[in-house]
């Protein structure tokens, strides 16, 4: 895929980046570049091989089932914004 | 007797009751006020870092240490998140975020008595390897290029890590490593850098770039000090569902610098004829020096090194794309008035992310996206897969494998190309260390024809720490490497 002005305007969309107007061409021009590096993996053969998602090499630990006080409100909320009410404020979403 | 202090130095000061910990402190946070220039710290704790110290000197009174490093400063990349103090990841996204929480790494700094000066400059959210990326301007390396004023990039992305410590703004510092960004910029400075095995030091509190990659490791003057700072900051933590259960070994005490009948491995794929002259010479050199010391040196080969990049730069911002989603102008950080919730997000993280961030999170986005995810994404992870591979079956033969940690010396800030794929290319040496979870180090051997450093690397095993450092030790101990940079920022 090139990534012209309709395709990169979808891909901020996706993305949640509004791209401004006078970037698209740069843009476009950096991420073409980019995909044309990584898109050299294609001639490698690996029908036969499982994907790594992570190197470690161990299984995922269970834990006492302990409460403990981590992440109350007001130390999660100090740094919202805008809050009310032990919420977080955003635009309004339904009419 | 007080210039480039070590950990160890620094702390036999203490001991010996030559220097308190109040007056070290003041000694380093005027050399960070005579380093201004050099734009290493984007936070300085001078308050804080004297409270911390005049309680240390308390302990010390009164026999209470921490630890054998109590009292001793040092900087921390400003990506760890600490509490009550800004943290920011160089990023105007969160220009103003002060968290509530304190990161593993830094608290078991602050329980071993150690004293933060601040917090160290770097590219914007760890991406980039010449620290120009950050929000708060570049970094400028303290070495200069024989008979030029030009300034050199310091590397990045702990690009103020690296820079503060070969500038002695700092005894040591903290650094985090996705593709190369503790070794790259020791390799630029002339400093010690470790990238611990995947696992080995908890990422809770870290800000996340790219959550299989990361790892946080020292910036340090000598082997040594890298030793001492893994042995603080390593260890499995419940908090981080992916540090190692595997216990902790004590790096310090149990270092050994002998390698007689170690095997060392060259790995034929990182010989290439646009390597610089004194890049080779000092491979070859080191080498030569193992073999007197009694190593083997192996040829070997790792047969898929040149995927390693294009892997990388698929999986990283695939992972970036998805942990920066968080930047969304609710819970933290910046927020832009929009017209509605979808226009609020989109104006918050148009105006908050920096140009490289942006073109990863797309280029991540779009490796994600339906109908793509196979053809690059699940492609990468399997070529990650094969990279693994060829690092188990050399380790089959080889204790360790030698290689220059970059492809060029330091260069200078106004000659960043403007392709971000060559900028890439800073990274090829480091980045399949990270693909593959195994340690790597960068370690300074000699100075170029231009004066500049040259960094080599050595990687070993998952896990095999004490193995990396002892080499490395060994290394440091026969070349003797004790250049610093003049101090032409003191006027």
């Amino acid at each position: 895929m090139e990534f012209d002005k309709k395709n990169l305007l979808k891909l901020g969309k996706l993305a949640r980046i509004s791209i401004k107007d006078d970037k698209l061409d740069s843009l476009g021009e950096d991420l073409n570049s980019i995909l044309k590096f990584v898109d050299q993996l294609q001639e490698i053969k690996t029908d036969q091989v499982d994907p790594t998602s992570n190197s470690l090499e161990q299984k995922l630990l269970s834990r006492e089932d302990i409460v403990e006080k981590i992440n109350e409100a007001e130390d999660v909320l100090e740094n919202a914004p805008e809050q009310e009410m032990n919420f977080y404020v955003v635009p309004k979403v339904i009419e | 007797m007080t210039e480039n202090l070590t950990i160890k130095q620094a702390s036999d000061l203490l001991k010996n009751k030559e220097l308190s910990s109040k007056e070290l402190t003041e000694l380093y946070l005027k050399n960070i006020t005579e380093g201004k220039e050099l734009n290493c710290y984007n936070y300085v704790l001078e308050e804080s870092s004297l409270s911390e110290a005049v309680k240390s000197d308390e302990r010390r009174a009164s026999n209470s240490l921490k630890s054998d490093f109590d009292g001793v400063p040092i900087g921390i990349k400003d990506l760890f998140c600490t509490k009550g103090t800004l943290t920011t990841a160089s990023s105007k996204i969160l220009s103003d975020f002060i968290p509530t929480y304190e990161s593993t790494v830094t608290q078991k700094c602050k329980d071993s008595g150690l004293i933060s000066l601040g917090k160290l400059n770097c590219d914007e959210f760890a991406m980039g390897s010449t620290n120009k990326t950050s929000y708060f301007g570049p970094v400028k390396n303290p070495w200069k290029l024989k008979d030029s004023k030009a300034d050199l990039v310091p590397g990045g992305s702990s690009g103020g890590s690296a820079a503060a410590v070969a500038g002695d703004l700092c005894i040591a510092s903290l650094g985090t490593d996705t593709g190369g960004s503790i070794r790259q910029p020791a390799s630029f400075t002339g400093t010690v850098g470790l990238k611990p095995s995947y696992g080995r030091v908890s990422r809770w509190g870290i800000v996340a770039f790219a959550s299989s990659l990361d790892q946080a490791g020292p910036i340090t003057k000598t082997v040594d000090d890298a030793a001492i700072l893994l042995d603080i900051i390593s260890g499995h933590d419940n908090k981080d569902s992916t540090s190692s259960i595997k216990e902790k070994e004590n790096y310090s005490q149990n270092m050994n610098s002998n390698v007689k009948g170690m095997k060392v491995g060259v790995p034929k794929e990182f010989m290439s004829d646009d390597l610089p002259k004194s890049t080779l010479k000092a491979w070859d050199a080191c080498k030569d020096l193992l073999k007197s010391n009694g190593a083997e040196i192996i040829n070997i080969s790792l047969p898929h090194t040149m995927s390693a990049l294009p892997t990388y730069y698929i999986i990283a911002p695939a992972e970036a794309s998805s942990n920066l989603a968080r930047y969304d102008g609710v819970r933290y950080g910046l927020r832009e008035q929009g017209e509605n919730l979808i226009d609020m997000y989109e104006k918050t993280r148009s105006e908050g992310f920096g140009d490289e961030v942006k073109r990863r999170i797309l280029i991540g986005t779009y490796v994600l996206s339906s109908g793509y995810y196979d053809a690059y994404y699940l492609k990468a992870q399997k070529v990650r897969s094969l990279i693994k591979d060829d690092f188990n079956k050399a380790f089959n033969d080889v204790d360790a494998i030698l290689t220059p940690s970059t492809p060029s010396t330091a260069f200078e800030i106004a000659n960043e190309p403007n392709d971000p794929v060559q900028n890439y290319f800073n990274d090829i040496f480091t980045v399949p260390v990270n693909l593959a979870g195994i340690p790597g180090i960068s370690i300074p051997f000699s100075n170029d024809e231009k004066n500049l450093p040259i960094g080599l690397q050595l990687i070993t095993n998952s896990f095999e720490e004490q193995k990396l450092l002892n080499i490395a030790k060994n290394i440091e101990e026969t070349v003797q490497y004790k250049a610093t940079p003049e101090k032409w920022w003191i006027t």
